[in-house]
């Protein structure tokens, strides 16, 4: 992957979400980053490990997840390509909750020292990452009352409509059709259901002709029903700068 | 390791589970079966979709356990 390519969906994010200047971009594009590629289901960071990088996903998708004690996993967000997903670990040096692919990814490393001088130098950018751990963290607000409130149904529909709206910021759009390449067991443990009831949901908005998810590809079938069923808003998410 | 089928009854109306899954013994089963059975009857009571549900599960195609959960509400 040439190394333009590696910042290319982070630069295209935070033009949409931020309006980032030109020279800002340049500094974004002159910045040291080691390029690492890891297989499906491969931590990258662990819960309790001291981090010493940030982690750009140039390509893959990954997750964020915490394990309780009797093993059980809960995954608390999903991340694709422009994400910086544990950008928090820039001061918060002990990582709470582990980062791991969900799909064979491209991850590109950037140290905490070199964002550091980055955010010295230019005050501007570290106010854009700033905001961009704050939409990360309204994500969060969103995800917990998803998961609190919504039926299954509902919480899934939801997942898949952020997801899309996300993708589309970075381009990854295919006509009514986007990636969401999550096993039936990860669809579970997204949304705090058994996999044989993720089964059953996944079946049911199907045969009801809302949306079909087959082999990690999300076709919409029924666009109005679909918005309808997830209760979706997308104003958490601040796509503009005036958002 | 043994392949299970959850079969779902919601109010009488079937959904056949073809694919199954693979469970490391029967006991993991069965935690799915009653986790899957309380998870999909808090949908479905809360929603009003049905009262009853049932986790009917197969092993290798044989009958293993059923998990069968009611709503029953009595006004005073």
């Amino acid at each position: 992957m040439p190394s333009d390519a590696i910042r290319a969906a982070l630069i295209k994010r935070l033009r949409i979400s931020s309006a980032i200047a030109d020279e800002d971009i340049a500094e974004i594009e002159a910045l040291p980053i080691s390029v690492r590629h890891f297989p499906a289901e491969q931590p990258v960071v662990r819960d309790g490990e001291r981090a010493t990088n940030c982690c750009l996903i140039a390509d893959g998708f990954c997750a964020r997840s915490k394990t309780i004690a009797n093993g059980k996993r809960q995954i608390l967000s999903i991340h694709i390509p422009g994400e910086i997903p544990d950008l928090m670990s820039l001061f918060l040096h002990v990582m709470d909750h582990d980062l791991a692919t969900l799909t064979p990814s491209t991850l590109g490393f950037i140290s905490h020292e070199t964002l550091q001088r980055l955010h010295r130098r230019r005050p501007v950018v570290a106010e854009m990452f700033w905001r961009d751990t704050l939409i990360d963290s309204a994500m969060f607000r969103e995800w917990i009352v998803n998961v609190g409130q919504r039926p299954a149904p509902a919480r899934l529909a939801h997942v898949m409509i952020e997801l899309r709206e996300r993708l589309r910021i970075i381009g990854r759009l295919d006509g009514n059709n986007f990636e969401m390449p999550l096993t039936q067991e990860q669809i579970g443990e997204a949304l705090g259901i058994t996999a044989v009831h993720a089964n059953r949901v996944i079946k049911q908005l199907r045969q009801e002709g809302i949306v079909d998810l087959h082999r990690g590809r999300v076709t919409v079938l029924d666009e109005r029903k679909f918005l309808e069923l997830a209760d979706f808003d997308n104003r958490y998410l601040h796509q503009s700068p005036t958002l | 390791m043994p392949r299970f089928h959850f079969d779902i009854h919601e109010n009488g109306h079937l959904t056949p589970d073809e694919d199954g899954r693979v469970f490391a013994d029967g006991n993991a089963a069965r935690k799915e079966a009653v986790l899957t059975g309380a998870s999909i009857a808090r949908d479905a009571f809360t929603t009003g979709s049905s009262h009853r549900i049932v986790v009917d599960v197969r092993e290798e195609g044989a009958p293993f356990l059923k998990v069968s959960i009611t709503l029953e509400v009595e006004e005073a």
